[in-house]
């Protein structure tokens, strides 16, 4: 937590780039303590927020502070503070777990004696306490992306920042990662910034979100305010004049847009595949094809942010 | 799902940051050099023209007559410390060359770069590690080498005016260290495969050093030198000890400029490979 209380992490009118590429234009908004998701599809500009932070990329223009310290004037003490998992795999070769988190704890200021010990604590939290005299390189990724997590947590840092954590994990990898990020943010009381494009992921962990969306807050606040109530979702292909059955289906709260084969339907509680079928009817529509489908974070960002994002 | 919950707890004793915060990263990776055998066999050989010249100077001073052909004076350091040039070469081909561009295929450099550490942290400690090795093979059994001249032939080394062989042997050896090993790593960082590091690092010095016998021998140009690498460490080692090489033999300011600048090019290098964002403009 913030030593006076503070926001951890402040940004205002934020705007941060990649040569001619615009990763961020003038963002704004807060990560209280806690945890919290940073939401958004690929290239949102999640990702270079936590660099910035990081001190990786330097600001076209606004203003970021960590723990109330600039991360350009005073990096080394920003990232003293942060334990930094990143998406892409990481690792020393030819070390062996254990080495490689003593050392990573070494390179955060830890003595090395205090740095050995608590490698192998943080090896047997993240369950890996039997391999961690194992080469990292002959790791599984489910492996890996534990002994990732090892390195950032090994120094107790105020702020975890975790970058698409649960990437490449089997369900049940997914689910052991999960757990442990949710156990270190609810009984271990340490912040953290969940960084992922998985609703599903930050659902599990965090309370509170903020949606990035091409360079730019789209939303911030609690999912449930972002998501509302879950639909029910349906591809359909319809044979016939179709543009009286959507305006009927419209009628009764349901939602569609163009899918590429066809529609993609989505109906309120209550209703189901027997609406659409009756509705069909009666405007002489064929139903072709129906498959129940998945809500996807994109239909939620969507459905929730509506014209902000397609804008 | 395995939670070991006795085993985590919040680490509260923060002290203050080292003031060497390169330490580790050099201390590791020479720990991790030194397990591979076949690194200390090389490591091993390349300290044979020390235990030669040893015999040498051993020789000399038991048969005095031997002296016209192996003259002991400075040439004797200047000759060991060109023929160990090559033995640092080959030390930052196997050593330095996957110090940086492993850690830019195994994404490590944002292990560090996350951390309190800057860039030059982590140049100044990966860099440590090749200077570490050569200085082993240069400036130590150099100076050694010196001590036992004194210790073998005092009549023959301890003279006021053979002084300026001990700061002599000093400043080549840092010198030749100094610069291979920036290149070396310059070279590391401009790829992701410590093979093909070491295969560009090997070319570039084996391919300059052709070019320059090439222009030296075919069309007599004296000035090929300042094109090798290899051949202005030499030219700087045959100014400082008086050998006789007339291939070498050129104004010492100039292997001394073409060095300063290979090593200014290499450290650019470092600082713009050196990043834990790579920014395609």
């Amino acid at each position: 937590m913030s030593d006076n209380g503070a926001p951890l992490v402040e940004f205002q009118d934020l705007a941060v780039s990649y040569g001619l590429v615009q990763a961020l234009s003038g963002v704004s908004g807060v990560f209280q303590p806690g945890p919290t998701g940073l939401l958004g599809p690929n290239g949102a500009g999640k990702t270079t927020l936590l660099k910035t932070l990081l001190g990786f990329l330097h600001p076209d223009r606004g203003k970021l502070t960590a723990f109330g310290l600039d991360p350009i004037r005073e990096p080394l003490e920003v990232r003293r503070r942060l334990g930094y998992m990143p998406e892409q795999d990481c690792h020393v070769p030819g070390m062996t777990a254990s080495a490689f988190v003593a050392f990573a704890g070494e390179l955060s200021g830890l003595p090395r004696d205090e740095a050995i010990s608590r490698a192998h604590e943080v090896l047997y939290y993240v369950g890996l306490g039997e391999a961690r005299y194992r080469n990292v390189e002959t790791y599984s990724t489910g492996m890996k992306q534990r002994v990732k997590l090892a390195q950032a947590l090994v120094h107790d840092p105020d702020l975890l920042l975790l970058d698409e954590p649960t990437n490449g994990l089997d369900p049940q990898g997914r689910e052991e990662m999960l757990a442990l990020i949710h156990d270190i943010a609810t009984r271990r009381g340490m912040s953290l910034i969940l960084c992922s494009h998985l609703l599903r992921d930050v659902e599990r962990v965090c309370t509170n979100v903020i949606v990035f969306n091409q360079g730019q807050v789209a939303k911030a606040g609690t999912i449930r305010e972002l998501t509302g109530t879950r639909l029910q979702v349906f591809d359909v292909r319809f044979k016939g004049d179709q543009a009286a059955l959507l305006t009927d289906l419209k009628d009764l709260g349901a939602d569609w847009r163009e899918s590429e084969d066809g529609v993609r339907l989505f109906l309120p509680e209550g209703h189901g595949p027997e609406t659409i079928f009756r509705l069909a009817k009666e405007c002489g529509v064929q139903v072709r094809h129906l498959r129940p489908g998945a809500e996807t974070l994109e239909d939620v960002f969507l459905r929730a942010l509506g014209h902000e994002i397609q804008g | 799902m395995p939670i070991y919950d006795q085993g985590y707890r919040r680490y509260e004793a923060r002290s203050a940051l080292h003031q060497v915060r390169f330490w580790p990263i050099t201390r590791e990776a020479l720990r991790l050099i030194l397990m591979k055998r076949a690194f200390l066999g090389l490591l091993a050989v390349s300290f044979l023209p020390f235990v030669v010249r040893v015999i040498q100077i051993y020789i000399v001073t038991r048969f005095p007559e031997a002296g016209r052909i192996l003259p002991i004076d400075g040439r004797l350091f200047g000759d060991f410390l060109n023929q160990q040039i090559g033995f640092t070469i080959l030390l930052s081909i196997f050593g330095a060359s996957g110090l940086v561009a492993n850690d830019l295929r195994t994404g490590a450099i944002l292990v560090y770069l996350s951390r309190p550490l800057t860039q030059r942290d982590y140049i100044v400690g990966k860099l440590l590690v090749p200077l570490a090795l050569n200085l082993a093979v240069t400036l130590v059994p150099g100076l050694v080498l010196y001590a036992a001249g004194l210790a073998l032939a005092p009549e023959l080394y301890l003279k006021w005016e053979l002084a300026w062989i001990a700061p002599a042997i000093v400043a080549h050896a840092v010198v030749v260290s100094a610069v291979v090993s920036l290149v070396a790593l310059a070279i590391s960082s401009l790829s992701r495969s410590a093979r093909v590091a070491g295969l560009g690092f090997f070319g570039l010095v084996a391919g300059l050093e052709m070019v320059r016998l090439v222009l030296q021998n075919g069309f007599n140009r004296k000035e090929a030198v300042l094109l090798s690498l290899q051949a202005n460490l030499q030219a700087l080692g045959v100014a400082l000890f008086g050998v006789v090489d007339r291939q070498l033999d050129i104004p010492w300011g100039w292997p001394l400029l073409v060095l300063a600048a290979v090593s200014l090019g290499c450290l650019a290098v470092l600082r713009s490979r050196v990043r834990a964002v790579e920014i395609v403009t």
